[in-house]
């Protein structure tokens, strides 16, 4: 059976201008800062709309026509600040050239934002997994936090690129892979 | 190991926002740039100070880079001056003349163009492939196309960008962000998706954030403390004392060998000659057996 072939873009909504609680004076870590949940105001109708003005603002009509035929918010969570879009196979890239072309939520909220695409699957079992994924990452991570240990993982990692950092050891670092693999999962 | 190799130096405390979030982005190296306009100044140290007044991820590899307008090609650039204060120098050609001095002769590490000013000309491979050739990169600026509100702007980066892209072919291209702020900086994944988007697809985007970058700043680093930019001693290793009386042993052992293998070898070369000396002797010999003989008849 002759099937309409989607992509599904995780997409992951960063804030990096300071938040009203940080310039509150509040001492919040940065990390949490970037990663915080999305107004409450904001919801998926305005998701699709800020995509839609997106694709047409920089590929017009022809863009619109191409890439709106399934384009679709299947998931939505503010407390994370995370998105599934779903959009034609083809197109995909349209789409997520706007969404890097974003630099603000719309009117109400007002808030400058920058778009992370963390994922692009083929099937919407893939993407959710993925975000379950993630997810689970950041409360391993918060609990650590909460019981005043450090980050193991990070902590690893930090303490292995510390140790080659001697002034100008660079010439045995190895390229990270995790964006190819998002790419090649793709396909 | 991701690069940006352009964020421009404005202020601490909006920079240690920018470092932070380019490390969470994924960012491994980030060059911070300051430019100079016009004359240069008498005082060229870097106004970036060392170390930087805020903590760093430790992660993050940070590189001072100034970037020099080409106004007039007749001026002195005083690049060996530069080069000692920063860690890479970037030029920026304003017109036709100074592009084609920038790609042919000047001795900097990356060439910047303003795209989104409208060029009068197109741009030629022969001119930007002498410069690819010389290992001189050329650097594609995405952060005006995403910041500016201004729709020719953008328009003029697109266009630009492709051009540069289609003359160049795909070669030695570098894509950083040149954000004013925080908002201008986008991930590595999405960037190559932007340059896929425009033309250069996603291997030679990949290319332009990693491989490219990373050969710019090594190179600009060899030629800074090398010998002649060829020679670089990574790990000189330690030679103990003892150690160094032992090797001398060794070498000495191996010079008696050779002593002897000289002595072989005049060994080898004598019986050539004392056999001939025997041969002679036994001729004489037989000679003289002959003479006895004859006498004795």
């Amino acid at each position: 059976m002759v099937r309409v072939k989607n992509r599904y873009l995780v997409v992951n909504i960063l804030y990096p201008a300071s938040s009203p609680a940080a310039r509150a004076g509040e001492a919040v870590p940065e990390l949490l800062q970037f990663h915080a949940p999305t107004p409450d105001a904001f919801h998926t109708g305005q998701l699709v709309r800020l995509v839609r003005e997106g694709i047409a603002e920089l590929f017009g009509d022809y863009g619109m026509g191409m890439a709106n035929r399934t384009l679709k918010v299947t998931y939505w969570s503010p407390a994370t600040s995370t998105a599934i879009i779903r959009c034609p196979r083809e197109h995909y890239e349209m789409v997520w050239a706007a969404l890097t072309f974003t630099t603000k939520l719309p009117r109400p909220i007002d808030v400058p934002v920058v778009f992370k695409v963390v994922r692009v699957s083929g099937t919407i079992r893939k993407a959710e997994e993925e975000v379950i994924r993630r997810a689970k990452g950041i409360i391993t991570r918060a609990r650590e936090v909460e019981k005043g240990r450090k980050d193991v993982i990070v902590e690893g990692v930090v303490r292995a690129v510390e140790k080659r950092a001697e002034p100008d050891a660079v010439l045995a670092q190895v390229d990270e892979g995790e964006e190819s693999e998002s790419e090649s999962d793709s396909e | 190991m991701f690069h940006d190799l352009n964020v421009p130096w404005t202020s601490a405390k909006e920079l240690q926002r920018a470092v932070v979030f380019l490390d969470e982005l994924g960012y491994d190296v980030v060059a911070l740039t300051h430019s100079y306009g016009g004359r240069l100044p008498a005082d060229l140290t870097s106004p970036v100070p060392n170390p930087l007044p805020f903590p760093t991820p430790s992660r993050l590899r940070i590189l001072r880079r100034c970037n020099i307008f080409l106004t007039d090609a007749a001026s002195n650039f005083r690049i060996p001056q530069l080069q000692q204060q920063y860690d890479l120098i970037a030029a920026r050609p304003t017109d036709e003349k100074t592009l084609q001095q920038a790609c042919q002769s000047l001795d900097v590490d990356i060439i910047s163009l303003d795209l989104s000013q409208k060029f009068e000309k197109h741009f030629k491979f022969p001119m930007l492939g002498t410069a690819i050739s010389r290992g001189v990169k050329i650097e594609l600026c995405y952060g005006q196309a995403i910041l500016s509100t201004d729709s020719t702007a953008k328009r003029n980066v697109i266009s630009n960008a492709t051009q540069l892209i289609r003359v160049t072919r795909g070669r030695g291209l570098i894509m950083s962000s040149e954000a004013k702020s925080v908002l201008g900086l986008r991930a590595p994944s999405d960037v190559m998706n932007l340059a896929s988007v425009w033309g250069l697809g996603l291997e030679r985007g990949k290319d332009a954030l990693t491989k490219e970058p990373r050969s710019v700043v090594e190179f600009a680093r060899l030629k800074r403390q090398s010998y002649k930019g060829i020679v670089d001693i990574v790990y000189g290793g330690e030679k103990p004392p003892v150690q160094e009386k032992v090797v001398d042993g060794k070498a000495k052992k191996g010079q008696s060998k050779d002593q002897k293998r000289k002595a072989q070898d005049s060994l080898d070369t004598t019986p050539a000659q004392s056999g001939e000396e025997k041969t002679v002797s036994k001729r004489q010999m037989k000679k003289n057996k002959k003479t006895k003989l004859d006498a004795e008849v």
